[in-house]
């Protein structure tokens, strides 16, 4: 790999990230907020690199010292030049800032196993609001382990995208979860009954209560839902979270 | 003979040689080969899903993962680049030698516990060895240390402890049996290891500070080369992981994961075919939440030392009858170490 090509990936690898983690939220299709300040910081250092390599050719004394390694493979210093393997750089840089790949959705979700979800002790009383807003694994949760049964005849409103289901009527209300990266994504799924099945990945907010089905607060109950109304929301930023819309919906 | 002759020079030259010279074109050096092989396997996965190319369903979440590993891996492989690009650059040529024991036996451990203070990513490892070789450095110590400073160093472990949160078993057991199998294969050299297998080195190789040149200038070279070179091999990682990812039903996974025998050794091969870099592996190794921590820890601990880009670049760098025969070695004691170590602590 040549130095000018070698300046060009860096400077190009280090304005995709600067592209996809501070001028837009790109970043979130890919990987949790949290490293958002490290990618920053990366395509800072790598556009620095590839400046600072732009610089070191164009100035008289190191174009010298440059050209002198470019020549120089009979010696074979170890950092005068890239190997070949590094061209496939261009595929991440070129795919950030021209042609991003969407958020993973109703085809992972098709094909993942539902995660485990986690042991809830106590439950306290639901607020009086009514539709109540809940996360699907709220939602989960108060079907299957809520000795109390407090969901049984309330109206809840549940946000996510809709995921064909392989068998019998009814689709899934969907949402991907990942704790670091789009490659560890795990899926919370709830059946729900009643409505058409939109078009896979549309975002929807849905109404309607348990739909009964096994006993209410063990393992047998399914996490569904008969759904008396369902209205399309806008796509959360972060959609790889199971969080409640900021506003109502 | 003239062909690993020609290997080495490949190694070596490839990164010199500007891309284009006909003498280069006419020998692949492996990880080429492997990029080819994927790019192959890529086009046949867009012609099986149809010809709808880049917005099929399928392709897009390969995509997004490819992206997604590569993206989550660059803030780590650029730290560890320009620290291992520093030490290069800023640390005395001849420190590592006045510090190791003079008896090589001890000299093992005392590199592979140095590991740990030297963090890089497993690619930049290789030449750092290399090097450490050719300043006189007891081969069976830099053996030591090349396995263990992908595999214990601050930035792995950190990576691991939050990868496996509430976990810290996990990360000890790591560092005890990534330590104990890179001990255990130096002293396996100083025992059965011949020098014969090494291939002499033909070419005059600097790294590290040479005179008359600004160590700023050599810092900036060392580690825009190291992060490319590692980078390619990155998303090269990235997509073998995202093929699999996509590709293979978990109920794949299920069918290995019930056998506590069959999945250890199921993961230790998934490590060396996944080729994740070592500051990415633990996320994967968390993910995959159906396995026993044994097999999962037998997936962190070999997936730095041995995997298809470093196997190519052992074979580039020390020959390839020290690259199979070591690798086959420290696959095996990896796994031992593993079972042993996990088995106690997880």
């Amino acid at each position: 790999m040549k130095r000018p090509v070698q300046t060009l990936l860096l400077t190009l690898t280090g304005i995709g990230l600067l592209h996809a983690a501070l001028f837009t939220d790109t970043y979130l299709r890919y990987v949790k907020a949290g490293l958002r300040p490290l990618l920053i910081t990366s395509g800072v250092v790598l556009l620095l690199l590839g400046l600072a390599a732009a610089a070191a050719r164009s100035g008289p004394e190191h174009a010298a010292a440059d050209d002198d390694q470019e020549h120089s493979h009979e010696h074979g210093h170890d950092h005068s030049g890239a190997p070949r393997i590094a061209w496939l750089l261009f595929l991440p840089a070129i795919s950030l800032l021209f042609y991003a790949p969407p958020a993973l959705g109703a085809y992972t979700a098709a094909r993942s196993n539902a995660k485990p979800v986690g042991v809830q002790k106590g439950f306290a009383p639901l607020p009086a609001t009514s539709p109540l807003p809940l996360t699907l694994t709220d939602f989960t949760k108060r079907v299957q382990q809520d000795p109390g049964r407090a969901i049984r005849t309330r109206l809840v409103q549940l946000t996510g995208f809709v995921s064909p289901a392989e068998n019998g009527d009814g689709w899934y209300l969907t949402r991907i979860i990942f704790t670091c990266c789009a490659a560890d994504s795990q899926t919370v799924k709830i059946r729900v009954y009643g409505t058409e099945a939109p078009p896979a990945n549309t975002w929807l907010a849905v109404t309607g209560t348990w739909h009964p089905r096994g006993t209410l607060g063990t393992k047998t109950a399914q996490a569904a839902l008969d759904a008396r109304d369902a209205h399309p929301v806008a796509q959360p930023v972060n959609a790889y979270t199971d969080d409640l819309p900021l506003t109502p919906s | 003979m003239e062909k690993t002759d020609e290997l080495v020079g490949v190694a070596e030259g490839v990164t010199v040689v500007p891309v284009g010279t006909p003498s280069v074109r006419r020998i692949r050096p492996w990880p080429l080969a492997a990029a080819l092989v994927i790019a192959l396997g890529a086009v046949a996965v867009l012609a099986l899903v149809g010809t709808q190319g880049l917005n099929r369903p399928a392709v897009q979440a390969w995509r997004t993962v490819c992206l997604a590993i590569t993206v989550q891996a660059l803030p780590f492989l650029l730290l560890g680049t320009a620290l291992s690009g520093a030490i290069n650059a800023f640390v005395p040529a001849d420190l590592f030698t006045r510090v190791l024991p003079k008896r090589p036996a001890l000299a093992v451990p005392v590199a592979g516990a140095a590991g740990a203070v030297l963090p890089g990513c497993e690619c930049a490892s290789v030449p750092v060895a290399h090097s450490l070789i050719r300043r006189g450095v007891t081969p069976a110590a830099a053996f030591a240390f090349l396995l263990s400073a992908p595999a214990i160093n601050p930035v792995v472990l950190t990576a691991t402890a939050v990868a496996f949160p509430g976990d810290p078993a996990m990360v000890a057991a790591r560092l005890l049996a990534s330590l104990a199998t890179a001990a255990v294969m130096g002293w396996l050299w100083l025992w059965l290891g011949k020098e014969k297998w090494l291939r002499p080195v033909l070419r005059h190789r600097h790294s590290g500070h040479r005179h008359g040149r600004s160590r700023l200038h050599e810092f900036r070279l060392g580690f825009q080369h190291d992060f490319l070179h590692a980078g390619g091999f990155l998303v090269l990682g990235a997509m073998a992981a995202a093929t699999f990812n996509v590709a293979v039903p978990r109920s794949v996974l299920d069918a290995f994961s019930g056998s506590p025998w069959l999945s250890v050794l199921f993961l230790a091969g998934l490590a060396v075919l996944l080729a994740v870099c070592s500051e990415a592996d633990a996320f994967v190794a968390a993910s995959l939440s159906g396995f026993s921590p044994v097999a999962r820890l037998a997936f962190m601990v070999v997936g730095p030392m041995v995997d298809l880009k470093l196997i190519a670049l052992q074979a580039g760098t020390f020959g390839r009858a020290f690259a199979w025969r070591f690798s086959t070695a420290t696959t095996l004691v990896a796994v031992a170490a593993s079972v042993l170590i996990g088995g106690a602590l997880l």
